[in-house]
């Protein structure tokens, strides 16, 4: 038994309870949150919602925040979650800069956009809020109320994001990555999803009916969780006990539809059965499970179909509770893993509230309160696109079993789209030239890639994904990969403006589902696993600067842990007008000299070296990190040439120079940002240009920072140094 | 009627943004999903929005699109004897 995953601590809110005290006593009872609209404000008060009861104000006041400080819902109920979490581990604030944090979350600060999307389009009033706008800053705002944490990220995968940040806590720990990781998600209801959710058609008007006959949708909810994740090591040097362990955990992607689960339920099968292969732990010993069980007809049918392969006629005690919660969509996967963390603590199966009529094929849920004692859960979360997750979560005596290799890392391929000629390396010797400070990509005929009917629905974004990941995996001789991770700062940017401007403009009514169900960040992900039929790990980070370094990570540590042999590493992001003068705005990029534009990269890493561009020796993640910390980590970093952000934006650029002068001496510096522009995710661009620099042998002269270094030498090893306005930090080695 | 199975050809193909797509590729009496055009749900939910901003039409219970959105031209004989605009 090596390094099982210890729950040190956890916290909650939701429309049950403030915390984990007010939460037990409603799950007990029987006591359901949901009901009539309070808080939001929008016209269709025609739907029951799981609110948390309270307003933005309370929080504040709770949280001892200002009135004038720029927050948002989801950061002020994750700080709600985040400070019982913390106080429940025992965990002190000068322990907080060892520690890392990983949220999910979809919404981030839509609930500030769609009140001031107009203001930012037309004039300057509201302008301190469009830098919340994304799912990273949301994590940022929640975590640093309480210190500066090691590292963040952000996972996007709609309504498993918190599952998905769970899944990659448990990896860090069992790599010695770190040895406490706080995990969990926010979500706050926004009119931008009621109403989205709702041109889906997958709103009820009445109380949800999860596994019932009758059912016809879903209520939608809110609220954040979080769990502290510990080693065994740690929590025995800090004196502190495990409420419940993770003992298992799966990831699949359905790899089916955007929006619609498979009659079969294959992605969520996949997920439940690899979570007890992990903890090896037979189907037989399930005590109980926490479905996602939301009450559209499709989700439940789906679900059931999955559990009734995995189980057979022993299907174990299931409920749903989101009839107590209403769907809290990107935070329900830790919600509901603190219900079951609860359920183990307590001895009892929570109700599949407001049942009556089993449905055709369907589960047969607990509907009466069970009191048993209970030793291994199995909880559920599914998103759109068909990110299905399964946790296990057992009582602390069962083990995880763990297996870290030292596996080389090769780069077998990467593929680009961007301001520069696509599919191809003409930048090396021929760059595309720009005056303009902003440029959108130069895009290739995508019919060979995309058929017409299958393109009707995709934005840009989409297509450049699907282009860059289906040459990548061609050029890396793989016929498929074990898992596609993908990073983007800012999602499907253009289709999400088009929501914005129809709920802005012409109000709550006939609005576009396909805009909706084209703005969430995992569309890219899932869209790609659809087109490659690709069922294996798929998970999205949204993180600012460091989204395409986070999945970069995300493979590295499961490839270490020989989870998975190869990884499709997507880094996407695209660009309007209309965004790029929003983005301007609020300071957030275009600064001085700075040309912005768009990037898709797709890169194939893989453990086996038939035919490679260059092998990826070592890679670290920072948040905030002091000097002294810096230089320990970039002793293990050295380089002949370290690729830069320099972009023309003064403040990054001299941080850029001063940074690499005090951490590698003389080492010659590179750019990249001068010509393929400055995106998001353009550390893929970095990844892409060391790679084929280390394959070519060979440095273009209009690379290097000072033209007195061009030289000739070929390149033997490349660091990619990172920094998204000087907080967070990443280094990726590469060697040819 | 023709005029409307042609306007109502041109709408879908605008709604559902079918690029390359002129109304005269679309057999009003084919099946607009699974085996002829290849539409799906979401395309449905699309057609919803498109009959009530042009006809206002409001269907509330996606499950009847299924019936209604057989081919153009039941759906051109469904507007004519719903339309309210």
């Amino acid at each position: 038994m090596t390094n099982p995953i210890l729950i040190t601590g956890c916290g909650v809110v939701s429309a049950i309870g403030n915390n984990k005290a007010e939460t037990l006593d409603a799950l007990l009872n029987n006591r359901s949150g949901v009901g009539p609209l309070v808080y939001l404000k929008t016209e269709h008060k025609e739907f029951p919602v799981g609110e948390v009861k309270m307003s933005d104000e309370e929080m504040r006041k709770r949280l001892n925040i200002s009135d004038n400080a720029i927050t948002t819902r989801t950061a002020l109920m994750g700080m709600t979650a985040l400070d019982e979490a913390l106080k429940d581990a025992k965990i002190t604030p000068e322990l907080i800069p060892e520690i890392g944090f990983i949220s999910g979350t979809t919404v981030g600060g839509m609930d500030m956009s769609e009140q001031f999307y107009l203001d930012y389009v037309n004039n300057e009033k509201h302008r301190e809020y469009i830098a919340v706008h994304d799912c990273g800053s949301c994590s940022e705002m929640t975590a640093e109320h309480f210190g500066k944490f090691a590292f963040i990220t952000t996972l996007s995968t709609a309504c498993s994001s918190a599952a998905n940040a769970i899944i990659l806590g448990a990896n860090m720990i069992r790599c010695g990555k770190a040895s406490i990781v706080v995990v969990g998600g926010s979500e706050c209801i926004t009119k931008f999803h009621l109403n989205g959710f709702n041109s889906l058609m997958i709103l009820d008007t009445q109380w949800c009916r999860p596994f019932d006959a009758t059912r016809a949708g879903l209520n939608l909810g809110e609220g954040a969780a979080y769990l502290v994740l510990e080693s065994e090591e740690s929590a025995k040097k800090r004196g502190v006990k495990a409420q419940a362990i993770l003992s298992g955990y799966g990831n699949a992607c359905d790899a089916f539809h955007q929006t619609a689960s498979s009659p079969d339920g294959e992605g969520a099968f996949r997920a439940m059965k690899e979570a007890l292969q992990l903890a090896d732990i037979k189907p037989d010993k399930i005590d109980y499970i926490n479905a996602h069980g939301t009450g559209t007809p499709n989700n439940d049918a789906s679900e059931s179909a999955a559990v009734k392969r995995l189980f057979g006629d022993n299907v174990p005690p299931m409920s749903s509770t989101k009839q107590f919660t209403g769907h809290t969509t990107s935070a329900s996967g830790s919600i509901e893993a603190v219900f079951c963390i609860l359920a183990l603590q307590n001895g009892f199966v929570p109700v599949n509230l407001n049942w009556s009529q089993p449905m055709e094929d369907g589960i047969v849920p607990v509907h009466q309160t069970v009191k048993k004692e209970l030793k291994h859960i199995l909880c559920n979360a599914f998103g759109f696109g068909g990110n299905d997750s399964s946790l296990l979560l057992s009582k602390y005596e069962t083990s995880l079993i763990s297996s870290e290799t030292t596996t080389p890392i090769y780069v077998l391929s990467a593929k680009q789209i961007s301001v520069q000629q696509p599919l191809c390396e003409d930048w090396m010797t021929q760059p595309v030239v720009y005056q303009q400070p902003f440029n959108r990509s130069i895009d290739p005929s995508f019919k060979d890639y995309i058929s017409p009917i299958e393109a009707r629905r995709m934005g840009k974004i989409l297509k450049r994904a699907i282009a860059t990941s289906k040459e990548a995996i061609k050029a890396s001789g793989l016929d498929s990969v074990d898992a596609i991770i993908t990073g983007t700062g800012y999602g499907c940017i253009e289709n999400t403006e088009f929501f914005l401007e129809a709920l802005s403009k012409d109000g709550e009514q006939m609005l576009s589902p396909t805009y909706f169900m084209q703005s969430t960040h995992n569309t890219i992900s899932s869209l790609v696993a659809i087109q490659t039929k690709n069922h294996g790990y798929n998970v999205t980070y949204a993180h600012k600067g460091i989204s395409f370094d986070s999945a970069l990570q995300d493979a590295v540590l499961q490839m270490r842990l020989g989870k998975i042999n190869s990884a499709l590493i997507g880094g996407h992001d695209e660009l309007t007008e209309t965004f790029y003068r929003i983005l301007k705005k609020g300071g957030m990029m275009g600064k001085d000299d700075e040309m912005c534009g768009e990037a898709a990269v797709s890169v194939v890493l893989s453990t086996k070296n038939d035919n490679y561009l260059c092998k990826l020796v070592n890679f670290n993640m920072l948040h905030k990190p002091t000097m002294e910390k810096l230089k320990a980590v970039a002793k293990d970093f050295q380089a002949d040439y370290i690729l830069t952000g320099i972009s023309g934006n003064n403040k990054s650029d001299k941080l850029y120079l001063t940074e690499t002068k005090e951490l590698f001496g003389d080492a010659k510096l590179l750019k990249y940002k001068h010509i393929f522009g400055e995106s998001f995710t353009s550390s893929g661009i970095a990844v892409y240009v060391a790679a084929h620099c280390l394959k070519a042998g060979k440095i273009p002269a209009h690379l290097f920072v000072n033209q007195t270094e061009i030289c000739g030498k070929k390149p033997s090893k490349i660091l990619i140094f990172n920094h998204s306005d000087g907080n967070n930090y990443s280094l990726t080695l590469l060697k040819a | 009627m023709d005029e409307l199975i042609y306007t109502l050809k041109q709408q879908i193909i605008e709604a559902l943004n079918l690029e390359d797509m002129k109304p005269e590729d679309i057999d009003e009496n084919a099946s607009l999903f699974g085996e002829g055009l290849g539409l799906d749900s979401i395309d449905a939910l699309e057609l919803i929005v498109m009959m009530e901003k042009n006809y206002g039409i409001k269907l509330q219970d996606p499950a009847k699109g299924k019936e209604i959105f057989k081919s153009v031209a039941v759906m051109a004989d469904f507007i004519a004897k719903n339309r309210t605009k």
